[in-house]
């Protein structure tokens, strides 16, 4: 008996969670996958328009550069962060945490618009050089992808800090000091006792950060002048300026299935199920 | 006060109402209701007509809904005694649709665009205009339709910020495309409308050939490969506001933006950084539409058009908010130092080009696919 109440316990706790997934994220989900397959007509003729424009391909293609970039940048800046926090005790480190949290706190859209008054061709970084004599006419550091680029690594960036961080207090100290008194050098200890165990933490930052990049929409649109034409803006022109619901929608499910490949594929060279759920 | 209704929210939803009703999906008792939930129309069982005597004006709210109060509807009640009340909902040709078809009409006049008039006048939704009581001679040439008529025009016009580009200015969209002797960043619309013209301009095709050579692939073709060429000193602006933000924070040395937007930035910029040139521009009329059974009937509103088509009163819409006088004989009497800024002056009017709304139904869409894909491929 003890076994049933259990079994029933677990679905009373995961049935509330699974309802709204269902309701509200499934159930639409499939309404959208329909639209694709049914509008304007009956067919696949969404996705033969989708295959048959470079418009299409580009944005794609820059989609996810600038979610692998993103990805990347994250992971270099956030492992320093993470490992500084975690690794070295100090009364700063309530103080270091705070600071990854407190990004959360403001609206997307003000980061964004913070960077524009930052990177602007008369922002605060253009003058200041210009001030200092370091450069004669002003950096183009927006309006490009450069620009996107920043800004979506300083959003992303507390989303690739918290996994690491979780991770990297829970790694006990002792490993690394065996190593060294094993007769490791600091670096060898490193790479070979310590960071194989940050991976579970690494992986879990990497793809959090590249499937939310992927769908990102309001730092591109705001500083990406109209060229870094990501996905999901796409998306939005054409049922916003079309109406063309069909190929908005036969656009998410591209986006849905690439992202999903791009999954498949990292799984076939990292174990995800033991990156992202094993506990050491 | 300032006005903070949502016209934009309430604009979708009851855009969304039409198409369901469209569909099928929605009763017309259904749909009704909902019109007046939305405010739209008068709550359901009162009889939807508005008070006699009286003239229900629609534009799209924001400044242009009091301007058009004060200077229009204000100056028609205090000659003649008939109340008329600006309603900034924003009058699609959906919405007017959806109005005639439920036979609860409660707009009189509304601000359209040619494309729309075109529509409805297809689909008889709204009445001719009679020109025994508005002039025709009043208004544009090209902007008298049977079922429409002009009543402020726009332009997409070439603006500059000489400071940025060390005072040499550039004349034509020749010059735009010319980044060599004026370096710096242009700013065009993310929309193909107003644009394609200027690129088409800048291949040397003169201004009257301009829709003829964009009337073939080839020709479209070809104004997008001129885009695909500048690209790297483009930056794209999505609404109006976009376009003058990139002015004011000196994003851009260049632009071809909306004249209205212009004639803010005049005032905005400082003297000698700002400059408009109509050469080449492309000027698009706002129009008036009337729909079927309106309430204040055909004849009232015939007459508050032609007291809007008044001369002095065009150019105090001018003066107020940047709209371009419809009536030509209206040009003469702007001051000397608006008179550069004003879209329909002769010597504007001879420099640009009548935005062709049957080229847009024609090839918007596909033009729109390949302007992108210059843009970012």
């Amino acid at each position: 008996m003890p076994r049933m109440n259990e079994k029933v316990s677990y679905w009373m706790l995961v049935v509330p969670a699974l309802a709204i997934m269902v309701i509200f994220y499934i159930v639409p989900v499939l309404g959208i996958w329909k639209i694709a397959f049914t509008e304007p007509e009956t067919g696949l003729t969404n996705f033969v328009a989708m295959a048959g424009s470079n418009a299409v391909k580009t944005s794609f293609v820059i989609t996810f550069r600038v979610a692998a970039i993103t990805t990347i940048g994250c992971l270099f800046l956030g492992y320093i962060v993470a490992y500084a926090i975690s690794n070295y005790s100090s009364r700063l480190t309530p103080l270091m945490v705070a600071l990854v949290i407190l990004p959360f706190w403001v609206s997307v859209l003000i980061r964004s618009f913070s960077w524009i008054v930052l990177l602007g061709r008369s922002g605060i970084v253009n003058d200041a050089l210009k001030g200092a004599g370091l450069i004669e006419s002003p950096l183009r550091l927006m309006h490009n992808e450069l620009g996107v680029l920043i800004a979506m690594i300083h959003v992303m960036l507390p989303f690739a800090i918290l996994p690491m961080l979780t991770n990297m207090r829970g790694i006990s100290g002792a490993y690394v000091l065996a190593a060294r008194s094993l007769g490791a050098g600091e670096w060898t200890a490193f790479r070979q006792v310590y960071f194989p165990q940050t991976m579970p933490g690494v992986m879990s930052g990497a793809l959090l950060v590249f499937v939310l990049s992927l769908g990102f929409f309001v730092t591109p649109a705001l500083l990406g002048g109209g060229r870094v034409l990501m996905i999901s803006e796409y998306i939005t022109y054409q049922i916003q300026e079309f109406l063309n619901w069909g190929l908005g929608s036969a656009l998410s499910v591209g986006l849905l299935v690439a992202t999903a490949l791009v999954l498949l594929i990292a799984a076939r060279f990292v174990n995800l199920r033991a990156a992202l759920l094993e506990r050491k | 006060m300032q006005d903070t209704t949502d016209f934009e929210a309430k604009r979708d939803i009851a855009d969304i109402a039409v198409e369901r009703y469209k569909q099928g999906r929605l009763t017309r008792r259904g749909f009704i209701a909902a019109m007046g939930a939305l405010g739209i129309l008068p709550a359901l069982g009162t009889k939807a007509t508005a008070q006699a005597k009286e003239i229900i004006v629609v534009n799209w709210g924001g400044t242009a809904k009091d301007v058009l109060q004060e200077v229009i509807c204000d100056t028609y009640t205090a000659e003649t005694g008939i109340p008329v009340i600006v309603d900034g909902s924003g009058p699609s040709a959906g919405k007017i649709r959806a109005m005639v078809e439920s036979g609860a009409v409660v707009w009189d006049l509304c601000d359209s665009g040619a494309g729309s008039a075109i529509i409805l006048e297809q689909q008889g939704i709204t009445q001719p205009i009679d020109y025994s009581i508005v002039d025709k001679s009043k208004v544009l040439e090209g902007t008298a339709y049977n079922n429409g008529v002009g009543n402020y025009v726009y332009s997409y016009v070439l603006a500059t910020n000489p400071k940025l580009l060390g005072g040499a200015v550039p004349q034509s969209w020749e010059d735009v495309w010319n980044v060599k002797d004026f370096p710096g960043m242009r700013t065009f619309r993310k929309s193909v409308r107003g644009q394609l013209e200027s690129a088409t301009m800048a291949r040397g095709v003169p201004l009257n050939e301009v829709y003829e050579a964009l009337g073939t692939e080839d020709g479209i073709k070809a104004a997008i490969a001129k885009f695909r060429e500048l690209r790297e000193n483009i930056i794209v602006w999505g609404s109006g506001s976009d376009s003058q933000n990139l002015f004011l924070q000196e994003e851009v040395a260049i632009g071809n933006i909306w004249s209205t937007r212009a004639h803010l930035l005049k005032d905005q910029m400082e003297t000698g950084s700002f400059n408009v040139s109509f050469n080449g521009g492309v000027i698009a009329p706002g129009i008036w539409v009337v729909p079927k059974g309106n309430p204040a009937g055909t004849e009232e509103t015939m007459k508050l058009i032609a007291h809007a088509q008044k001369p002095e009163l065009q150019v105090k819409w001018l003066e107020m908010i940047g709209s371009g006088p419809i009536n030509p004989e209206a040009a003469a009497l702007v001051p000397a130092e608006l008179a550069p800024w004003n879209p329909s002056s002769p010597e504007n009017l001879a420099t640009q080009i009548l935005y062709n709304d049957e080229w847009y139904a024609k090839n918007q869409i596909a033009a729109e696919e390949l302007y992108v894909d210059a843009l970012i491929n």
